[in-house]
């Protein structure tokens, strides 16, 4: 990785204290595992993790999560313009975002519940509904659906014993499709949780289930 | 003065000032331009894309809710090229809409209905099937029709822009989008969702008090003043059946612009009351008796004679040309005092998005004017009491439409008339010696004065029961009969009256009212609160 400073890391607008690297702002804190504080506050309010362990009922935006809420904000000129990232904490934590959790993110942001509603709504990428340990979208827009993407929805569907949208009996997966990832040159592609796996077959897809239950259990 | 556009829309030569929208241009030579997103009291998003007109030069049609005019500019809204595009929009808008005309509450006065009647397809070309939401209650007086709804999110513009919370929004995305609230909160605690029932352009969001009661081809549109507060609020009252059936607002920028709160919306069932007065009754020792206006007026004139020194009490929900009248009278008998009440709220209604308009503490129509005439306001907050002096009275004692609801069995027993003009049949009405049945706001002309002194017309939208009269035409007739100038014969003559006795309306004709109002002269104080 470069050790030149950056001038401008282009997500959040370059606000003059960015005499980071690219070590610091692509490094540790932001690949691989993140910590929950969210790291450096430039990323703090990018794509949100979506982890195995998820807490129906944990507190929103308290501890590590308050000081990455906090880091949010200070990116955006209003409260109401850090809404996308404040949901993304509460999936992030929660897993999935019910109501109650809207209530709260209005709450907390400052604005009425029904607006985030609204927004919340909108958008496909926020979990209405409780899902499974790994939530498995798989693309079926044109590349991957050329490249058999159907057959992968299929055999993940029979694998989990589930129809799509579905949670497995045993809780660990729900299987939908997703439109594009941009993965487009690697079809079929299929994002579990946070990662990307690339080319699958229906052939691999017990493969990728049995090491995903190892992994979850 | 704004600087002036040239532009030809139409082929009509327009001036307008800079910064109007070609859509307002448009209207100024009479063309309307169909749309539904746009409201003039709201933000224009531009999505309905109904409003797209050719502009020439430009390289695709223009939104004209948002393209503002430019120097030279030709705009065609009726060219092939613009008609094209309407029926385009138009049929797209009926892919989901469930063509219910027959049921709606909007059919008749529904802006997709007169624009697909107008300019879209004779027939539909769908095959597929409609997507079905079906109904929600929003709460409040709001019924929501989901697959009636345009997506002009004007309703959900109403409530965070004029209302100022929040409480409508859209829900899900494309094909799927619909209007909601946030879950089961629903629109009740907020005190002017009636509007976005209004500002609906379909049968999307419907009245549940209006619900399924009448068409809107058989509603008579009479424009009229609300009395619910002081604030004056400009509506048509909309009758069918010699009942009003329902109170829409109507426009007036100086006052309540495009709105009315949900309080005056509802209360009109008073002015449809069957236990109405409908003849003169004069009671005496051996009984009650009904007779003609020229008996009962002869014997008030009469008995009057001598009786004493006058009382009265007026009702501020009575017209200028009542008070004024009855002002008259009071002078003419020799003079006294005139005494009314008037309810007050504990806190004002504002509407944010206008401040203008509130639903105001003084819950009045017209208790400015009494107090312009020299009345004095009495009695508590929730308009009783205060009455005791006159209870007492041993002159004459004029009660002008005050039901005296709260006042004991024994009012009046020591005067030597009492004379009651009311609508109703009510307690005063039960002790009165003559009773003389007067026509409510709504069956009669007649001005109000409003909080900020706005003198504001209102029109006959009913036809009065029985033998009922105006007031002023009764009090008019008996301020001539004494001696005092012609009997009026117009609510116009009444306030020509009005205005030469009492200061305040000096200088103010009936010509100068229209339909936005005069404000009186403010260097004439207010007397009383």
């Amino acid at each position: 990785m470069s050790n030149v400073p950056f001038k401008n890391p282009g997500w959040a607008g370059n606000t003059g204290e960015f005499d980071l690297t690219e070590n610091q702002i692509r490094g540790d804190d932001f690949v691989g595992e993140r910590p929950a504080h969210g790291g450096h506050a430039s990323g703090a309010g990018t794509m949100p993790y979506m982890l195995s362990e998820k807490q129906p009922d944990a507190p929103l935006f308290e501890g590590e999560y308050r000081e990455r809420l906090d880091k949010v904000l200070s990116r955006y000129p209003t409260k109401q313009a850090a809404l996308l990232p404040a949901l993304g904490l509460a999936q992030e934590i929660r897993g999935h975002i019910s109501p109650e959790s809207m209530d709260e993110v209005a709450e907390a942001l400052g604005l009425s519940p029904a607006y985030v509603r609204g927004v919340a709504t909108f958008y496909t990428m926020y979990n209405k509904r409780p899902v499974g340990r790994h939530l498995i979208q798989v693309c079926t827009n044109i590349s991957c659906n050329l490249a058999g993407a159907d057959d992968v929805v299929d055999a993940f569907l029979k694998y989990t014993d589930t129809g799509l949208g579905e949670t497995s009996e045993d809780g660990n997966f729900t299987v939908i499709e997703a439109e594009c990832l941009a993965a487009c040159g690697f079809p079929t592609c299929v994002q579990i949780n946070s990662r990307y796996y690339e080319n699958v077959t229906p052939t691999e897809v017990p493969k990728i289930c049995e090491h995903l239950k190892g992994q979850g259990e | 003065m704004a600087e002036m556009v040239n532009l030809t829309i139409d082929g009509h030569e327009v001036a307008v000032p800079r910064g109007t929208t070609i859509l307002e241009a448009a209207k100024t030579i009479g063309s309307e331009v169909p749309h539904y997103c746009y409201h003039p009291g709201m933000s224009s998003p531009a999505m309905c894309r109904l409003c797209l007109v050719e502009v020439e030069g430009a390289p695709k049609p223009m939104p004209g809710c948002v393209t503002t005019v430019m120097e030279g500019q030709v705009v065609n809204t009726q060219s092939e090229q613009a008609l094209s595009n309407r029926r385009g929009v138009l049929e797209f808008y009926l892919v989901n809409h469930p063509l219910d005309c027959p049921i709606c509450d909007m059919s008749g006065e529904c802006n997709l209905q007169d624009y697909v009647h107008d300019e879209g397809r004779e027939h539909g070309r769908g095959r597929e099937p409609k997507r079905i939401f079906g109904r929600d209650d929003f709460g409040g007086d709001v019924l929501f029709y989901g697959d009636r709804c345009v997506m002009c999110t004007r309703c959900v513009r109403f409530m965070s822009e004029v209302e100022q919370d929040h409480r409508l929004t859209v829900v899900e995305r494309g094909n799927r989008s619909v209007i909601d609230t946030f879950y089961d909160e629903g629109l009740d605690g907020t005190n002017w969702h009636g509007n976005i029932v209004d500002i609906c352009p379909v049968g999307a969001l419907v009245s549940k008090d209006f619900l399924h009661k009448a068409r809107a081809w058989d509603l008579t549109h009479t424009p009229s003043v609300c009395t619910s507060c002081s604030q004056g609020c400009n509506i048509d009252l909309h009758t069918r059946d010699n009942l009003v059936q329902r109170i829409k607002p109507r426009e007036n920028l100086d006052v309540n612009a495009w709105w009315i709160c949900d309080h005056g919306r509802h209360n009109y069932e008073w002015m449809n009351r069957g236990d109405r007065l409908e003849a003169p009754v004069m009671r005496s020792d051996s009984g009650s008796q009904a007779m003609g206006w020229g008996d009962a007026l002869r014997a008030l004139l009469e008995k009057s004679d001598g009786g004493g020194s006058v009382k009265a009490v007026a009702s501020a929900m009575s017209s200028n040309e009542d008070l004024g009248a009855l002002k008259a009278l009071v002078d003419a008998m020799g003079g006294g005092e005139i005494l009314y009440r008037s309810a007050r709220a504990e806190d004002e209604v504002p509407l944010r998005g206008f401040p203008l308009l509130a639903r105001r503490k003084d819950l009045s129509a017209n208790s400015t004017a009494a107090d312009l005439i020299g009345a004095n306001r009495v009695g508590a907050d929730d308009g009783t009491g205060g009455l005791d002096e006159v209870s007492n009275h041993d002159g004459i004692v004029l009660v002008l439409n005050d039901d005296l609801a709260d006042q004991k069995e024994d009012f009046g027993n020591n005067a030597s008339l009492f004379v009651y003009l009311g609508t109703h049949d009510s307690p005063g009405a039960a002790k009165a010696d003559l009773v003389l049945p007067v026509t409510s706001h709504a069956e009669g002309e007649g001005t109000f004065t409003n909080h900020e002194r706005r003198v504001q017309r209102f029109a006959k939208a009913l036809d009065a029961p029985g033998m009922a009269r105006p007031a002023w035409l009764v009090l008019g007739a008996l301020v001539a009969e004494k001696g005092e100038g012609p009997a009026p014969r117009s609510a116009a003559d009444a306030f020509a009256a009005m205005s030469s006795s009492v200061a305040a309306f000096a200088g103010i004709t009936w010509d100068d009212l229209g339909t936005r109002g005069a404000v009186l002269n403010e260097s004439v104080s207010v007397t009383g609160d």
